[in-house]
């Protein structure tokens, strides 16, 4: 029976010894390529090791910041989620978005001063360096608040520079909890991961007039004063455009035309400037190009005439009738709130559209200045003049049409409502700028699956962000 | 030096390691630990010299390595427990508890194994009985049915149940071993023995199956079944019982591949996790992935990645079927080898009892546990780094889990009892085999 006992033991030393060589294969020898195996996520968890630098508002105060616990880095965020779609989320099991992600170089210090070999070897790192956005804190939670219990997004800008003040899309999430919300929150109906301010596409409906609008002034085809009659309906090609609600306005003049949104009049203006000087206009105000936030690849979409997913080339043919509605806001024309946000801007600021940007400064942990934002001209979409005539037609809209909802004591509020039908519900826009004769602010107001109009439900949440902003002392 | 004093050495040894262990979590994650916690360790070290005086008193001659090896391994179970979930840490500590209160009443009740002999039966019906209980009353978990539910608690009648089928394997073999040995009777024209002496290990064999099918318990039944066939070839020597064994687990874990899903799964995992990398590969692919990080050192207990920030571990089923995916980790290669080297120095230790054991009984009943021992440390560790398929069952004194820790402590105590006989036998006092005998 020894023999046996020990035949058997020997047998259990050589089971001993595979282990030991298969523990040996993997910590050591094979421990290079499961490191490297992309579906390993432990790298980027790695990164928590090193102090990641903070996310700050414009203000200064700490949007995404750091806590040490237990040798790592995690983010905290004092002011609760602020804009999680656009500053993202940092995490060891999902990776990272937004800011976090096309920062991580700054943020977490591998592009920051000199860590030489040495350093690397020790494992010492630099500090990640700070990122301030152009987001203020103050106003991004009116924004967020206005969306409470809705769907759609609001986005906020300083025409005179292109800043990004707010950019609020609802549903929202808390980026605190992403590591155990994420699978939820990936499959939750309302997409609260989607960034609506820059990947929502939405029918524009009447908030693109001020796009045809431009077109029409820019080629002498109309003046404000151009007069009109509306009989409710403009037959063309076999078709015809018609009213919201078949209401009929009667004679009226191009600056009443936008006042109370007439689609007959516009649908004229879009045929007589015609398909190419329109996608030209829409070109000169951003559409059909990506707006170059610092923001990861796929985060932002162009705007422009969509053929399901597929943006379709400026020169696609349409027929007259498909010109006459693309002029209201339809027919196959999408754009992101942040688009039309660039649109009011554009008008705001003399005709000029500034570049749009998120980061207004990266510091590094030793105090040097690594960025800073330079605003420039993106794209110039009309003359002053136009958008000077343009304005005063805009500031009628809140004054004494669609938009009244959105007027403010004491502010001139120049803006457009839009109201696009998406299968049985209504999307609602509003797009506006202040103070109208010294513009400070721009903003991009969407609400999706409503049953009301722009001017309804859209118009009052531009009033609030728009008041929130220009209370602000100093802005980016 | 006496046994004793050595076992006493030793333990002190553990205990001062034990601290080292316990501080090192400590200093690492000091903001959020509580002063409190550390009693834990504190805990442990007591309860460890209750077993050692328990030993003194009644059994003074027994091997002195077993439990300073079963105290290391527990050591640095609950080290890396406490650092996963410190809460969980201190209902270890009460197992451990409760497991050094049945190793002391087991050597109080029991004195000496042969006195199990004369209950085989029972001891092998109790066994059956508490598998019966499992199939019958148990609760699903993460597919396989291995625990039932009593006044609150969550027993694995399992790891009690492996202990009561060696004892009773280790009597009926040692009884039967020769009747096994001969061929007599012929079976499709293959001499075989007898057959009426099969009856019993026919049932032990069919009972690996029904837990195979009812339980889905795969570690449990390949457990069974590797400790039967190795108990059977120790008893009687013939390599045929190795070879026909492992012929019927091969057919058994055929059918069941194909028609149990649960099964079959572990094995896809197993051939290629990477296919099914976010989900039922996602664990194995984890606990691989915690490993290469871990290296030749590791960081240290405290310093590795094994929590995300919410406290869910890294990998799931981290303190019990992965805790030694967190200890590779953390130690690296070095602890990793360092744990299976431990139970490898079990093994022997337990061997060794075997072959210095004076009669057939305790030698089978020695080599039997610690073959159940090995082979559970092996298909737990095999499983988590992949060098098997993986079978949920826990890694022996390690692993977080109560029925596990004190069922491992009873059977240090029946290896404990085997040797203080045998030592006796061969060279104790007078008075030591005097009180030997009166229990006979």
């Amino acid at each position: 029976m020894n023999r046996a006992i020990v035949r058997l033991f020997v047998v259990g030393v050589i089971l001993m010894v595979a282990l030991m060589v298969n523990v040996a294969w993997i910590q050591v020898f094979h421990a290079g390529s499961l490191r490297a195996a992309p579906e390993n996520h432990r790298l980027v968890a790695q990164q928590l090791r090193v102090k990641r630098g903070r996310i700050l508002g414009f203000d200064g105060s700490v949007i995404a910041g750091v806590r040490r616990r237990s040798g790592f880095y995690y983010r905290t965020y004092p002011h609760g989620p602020i804009a999680p779609q656009i500053v993202g989320y940092d995490s060891a099991r999902y990776g990272q978005t937004g800011i976090e992600s096309s920062m991580n170089t700054f943020l977490s210090g591998t592009d920051v001063g000199a860590s030489g070999l040495v350093d690397r070897l020790l494992g010492r790192h630099s500090p990640g360096a700070d990122v301030r956005l152009t987001i203020v804190p103050a106003v991004q939670k009116v924004a967020q608040s206005a969306l409470a219990g809705q769907v759609g997004a609001i986005v906020a800008l300083d025409p005179r520079t292109g800043a990004v003040l707010a950019a609020a899309s609802a549903p929202s999430y808390d980026p605190a909890r992403i590591d155990t919300t994420f699978p939820r929150l990936s499959r939750q109906r309302g997409a609260p991961l989607l960034s609506r301010t820059t990947q929502g596409l939405y029918p524009p409906g009447s908030s693109f007039k001020v796009v045809t609008a431009t077109a029409g002034l820019n080629l002498g085809k109309v003046t404000p004063t151009t007069p009109f009659v509306d009989t409710g309906t403009y037959p063309i090609y076999g078709g015809k455009v018609t009213n919201y609600h078949g209401e009929v306005f009667g004679a009226h003049d191009f600056t009443q035309a936008l006042t109370y949104s007439i689609n007959t009049t516009f649908a004229k203006v879009g045929t007589l400037v015609g398909q190419a000087a329109l996608i030209a206009q829409m070109r000169r105000y951003g559409f059909y190009q990506t707006p170059p936030l610092e923001l990861p690849a796929g985060l932002v979409y162009p705007s422009g005439r969509y053929n399901g997913a597929h943006l379709l080339p400026t020169g696609a043919a349409m027929d007259p009738l498909a010109v006459a509605w693309a002029a209201v806001g339809q027919e196959n024309v999408l754009a992101t709130p942040l688009q039309m946000a660039l649109v009011a801007a554009g008008v705001a600021n003399g005709g000029q559209v500034m570049k749009p940007y998120l980061v207004q400064r990266v510091t590094s942990a030793s105090g040097q200045t690594l960025l800073t934002a330079a605003p420039s001209v993106w794209t110039t979409a009309t003359t002053a003049a136009t958008a000077q005539t343009l304005n005063g037609m805009m500031q009628q809209v809140v004054n004494a049409g669609t938009g009244t909802a959105a007027a403010l004591s004491g502010i001139r509020v120049a803006g457009k409502t839009g109201t696009a039908q998406r299968g049985s519900s209504n999307v609602a826009w509003f797009i506006a700028f202040a103070p109208a004769d010294a513009p400070k602010v721009a903003v991009a107001v969407t609400i999706e699956n409503t049953q009301f109009t722009g001017g309804d439900v859209a118009a009052p949440l531009a009033a609030q962000v728009i008041k929130a902003a220009l209370a602000q002392a100093a802005l980016p | 030096m006496s046994r004793r004093n050595i076992e006493l050495l030793l333990l002190v040894l553990v205990g001062v390691t034990a601290t080292i262990a316990y501080a090192s979590v400590y200093a690492a994650r000091s903001h959020e630990l509580s002063r409190d916690s550390v009693t834990t360790g504190a805990v442990f070290v007591v309860l460890f010299l209750v077993v050692h005086l328990a030993e003194r008193r009644y059994l003074a001659q027994a091997d002195p390595y077993l439990v300073p090896i079963a105290a290391l391994l527990s050591a640095i179970g609950l080290t890396e427990i406490y650092r996963i979930s410190p809460a969980l840490a201190w209902k270890q500590g009460e197992w451990l508890l409760i497991g050094v209160v049945l190793f002391v009443a087991t050597v109080i009740v029991v004195r000496d194994v042969h006195r199990l002999d004369s209950y085989r039966y029972l001891i092998g019906l109790l066994g059956l009985l508490l598998l019966a209980a499992t199939a019958v009353l148990g609760t699903n978990v993460n597919g396989a049915r291995l625990w039932i539910h009593v006044a609150g608690f969550s027993i694995q009648p399992s790891e009690f149940a492996k202990i009561a089928v060696v004892v009773f394997l280790a009597g009926y073999l040692d009884e039967n071993k020769e009747m096994l040995s001969v061929p007599t009777a012929r079976l499709l024209g293959a001499p075989v023995p007898p057959l009426k002496y099969f009856g019993p290990l026919v049932v032990t064999w069919v009972l690996t199956l029904l837990m195979l099918v009812f339980m889905k318990d795969f570690g449990m039944s390949l457990l069974f079944l590797a400790t039967f066939i190795a108990m059977l070839y120790m008893a009687t020597t013939r390599l045929a019982y190795v070879l026909a064994g492992a012929a019927l687990f091969a057919v058994g874990a055929g059918g069941a591949y194909q028609y149990v899903a649960h099964v079959h799964e572990r094995f896809a995992i197993w051939l290629d996790p990477w296919r099914t990398a976010t989900t039922s590969g996602y664990q194995l692919l984890q606990s691989l992935f915690a490993m290469a990080d871990g290296g030749i050192v590791g960081a240290g207990f405290g310093r590795g990645y094994l929590l995300y920030a919410n406290h869910v571990p890294t990998v799931p089923e981290l303190p019990t079927d992965f805790i030694f995916s967190a200890i590779a980790n953390e130690l690296g290669l070095t602890g990793a080898v360092g744990v299976i080297l431990l139970y490898l120095l079990f093994a022997w230790r337990g061997f060794h009892v075997a072959l210095r054991a004076a009669d057939g009984f305790s030698k089978l009943l020695a080599a039997g546990l610690a073959t159940v021992f090995g082979l559970q440390s092996f298909i737990i560790i095999g499983g988590v780094t992949r060098l098997i398929p993986l079978t949920g069952i826990t890694l022996p004194f390690v692993s977080y889990g109560g029925s596990s820790l004190t069922a491992n402590l009873v059977l240090v105590a029946l290896l404990l009892m085997v040797s203080h006989r045998s030592e006796v036998l061969e060279a104790g006092s007078k008075t030591e085999r005097l009180r030997l005998a009166e229990l006979a």
